[in-house]
């Protein structure tokens, strides 16, 4: 299935929106009710959603789009999360054939392999830039709460995202060519 | 099948073109100090309001929900009693200060000029999206006298400073991110040590030596070494010492002063003749400060 240029900017412009929606119930809504230990990351949800499911090559640019937008309510930066969302990308490229995205559990279980392999490159970078590989434990032990819950609501979230970009949920795990 | 070799091409250049950008950006990141980009200030500038107004809305919902239909009377009184008493606390722990100070410079014939701050108040209006930073975004900014590397404070001890800086929004890299590293003493002792953010809202002091005498229950205050947070501002608590490790220097638990969970309004100060935001001063590093020990 083909998405047609204007189709795919609409999509994006949504996803933005969607994303900061997200960003401030992260940043604001949760830490105000008393959630402050751990974060949702709900970027990292949204990048791997196009790096599963969407076969196309602009799918870099749409992930630098969505660290920009991230980059607002972190001081992460866009850097980090863009070289992290491209091996994601690039191993589901090379896993295409096995992922089957067919059930939820398959989802949730797809998520969260991809998640460790985000964090894990997310932390090795910042052990690098901090010069300090003993915090690397420290650091990605306090993703993994806040990794498994994600990955229980990835189904709800990637069936919402498949609306707002079009993937047809029968149709694997590659599914929009744009 | 040409159309497959173009559109694979077409990948491997954009995937080529992102992931040299991306890895441009991380070599240029810092993650102890930031410029707002004019991306940064513009967007920052439309979204946070969004982010104060909701700030705002549950302050007022739960300020009515505690003020007015549980116990009116007694939850005010309570908040004033409690100002009053870690205002009282602060106040003692900052006249010990001056007085062992005096007792210092007198001994030395000498006298330092303390620092003299102003004073910006501001809301706390949402905290870092990322798990491994802790950072919260103020709603003050450049338009309120707010600058880059200011000390930012509450009346139970020391917040972090300002990381980076919008025109009317602030982002303050808290001590309890592993970024930030606060020069401090211990209260009783004078020891000097690092205190550095770890997981689960609690610090760790470094560089202290096994033979030093530090003890849980010590406090520590900020050393006013680096040129950052003024002298004497309450930092934490120690609460855990493991003495099993086979390093030179012992693993210190560190409970800040500040209940970040709880954290609604802060000060931040302002050096009355400070330099500009492009002459900051960098934060005092641990390997430096280890230096300095040596």
């Amino acid at each position: 299935m083909r998405m047609r240029f204007s189709q795919l900017l609409i999509s994006f412009a949504i996803t933005l929106a969607f994303l900061v929606g997200l960003e401030i119930v992260t940043a604001t809504i949760l830490p105000a009710l008393g959630w402050n230990e751990y974060r949702l990351t709900f970027n990292v949800l949204i990048i791997l959603f196009l790096a599963i499911r969407m076969d196309s090559p602009i799918v870099p640019w749409l992930i630098l789009g969505l660290q920009m937008l991230h980059s607002i309510f972190s001081i992460e930066g866009w850097a980090l999360g863009t070289l992290a969302g491209l091996i994601v990308m690039m191993s589901a490229n090379y896993l295409k054939e096995v992922l089957h995205l067919t059930t939820a559990f398959m989802t949730m279980l797809t998520v969260q392999l991809f998640q460790i392999v985000w964090f894990m490159t997310v932390t090795i970078v910042i052990c690098l830039k901090i010069s300090d590989f003993d915090k690397f434990g420290m650091i990605l032990w306090s993703f993994i709460p806040g990794s498994i819950l994600l990955s229980l609501i990835s189904p709800v979230l990637f069936w919402l995202l498949g609306l707002i970009w079009r993937v047809p949920s029968e149709s694997g795990p590659r599914g929009v060519e744009i | 099948m040409k159309l497959i070799n173009e559109s694979s091409k077409t990948k491997i250049v954009n995937n080529i073109i992102v992931g040299m950008l991306a890895i441009y950006g991380i070599s240029q990141k810092r993650f102890d100090l930031s410029e707002s980009t004019l991306f940064h200030q513009l967007v920052t500038e439309v979204i946070s309001p969004m982010q104060e107004g909701l700030a705002s809305s549950k302050k007022s919902l739960s300020s009515l929900w505690e003020n007015y239909l549980v116990i009116v009377n007694t939850s005010k009184e309570n908040t004033v009693l409690k100002k009053q008493i870690s205002r009282l606390e602060s106040d003692i722990t900052t006249m010990e200060e001056v007085r062992k100070e005096n007792l210092r410079l007198k001994r030395l014939l000498n006298y330092s000029d303390e620092m003299s701050h102003e004073r910006v108040m501001a809301q706390v209006v949402g905290w870092d999206s990322a798990n491994e930073f802790k950072v919260i975004r103020l709603n003050k900014g450049k338009n309120h006298g707010v600058k880059v590397m200011a000390p930012v404070i509450t009346d139970h001890g020391l917040v972090g400073y300002v990381y980076r800086v919008t025109d009317n929004y602030a982002d303050v890299l808290t001590i309890l991110d592993q970024n930030n590293r606060v020069d401090v003493i211990v209260e009783r002792s004078r020891t000097h040590g690092i205190v550095e953010g770890v997981i689960n809202f609690k610090c760790a002091l470094k560089y202290i030596m096994r033979n030093e005498p530090v003890e849980v229950g010590d406090k520590l205050i900020t050393a006013g070494v680096g040129g950052i947070y003024p002298k004497g501002v309450k930092v934490g608590m120690i609460t855990n010492i493991d003495k099993e490790n086979f390093g030179m220097t012992l693993s210190i638990e560190v409970v800040p002063s500040v209940d970040f969970d709880k954290l609604e309004e802060v000060l931040v100060l302002i050096p009355v003749d400070t330099a500009s935001t492009t002459n900051v001063v960098i934060p005092a590093t641990a390997p430096a400060n280890v230096e300095a020990k040596k």
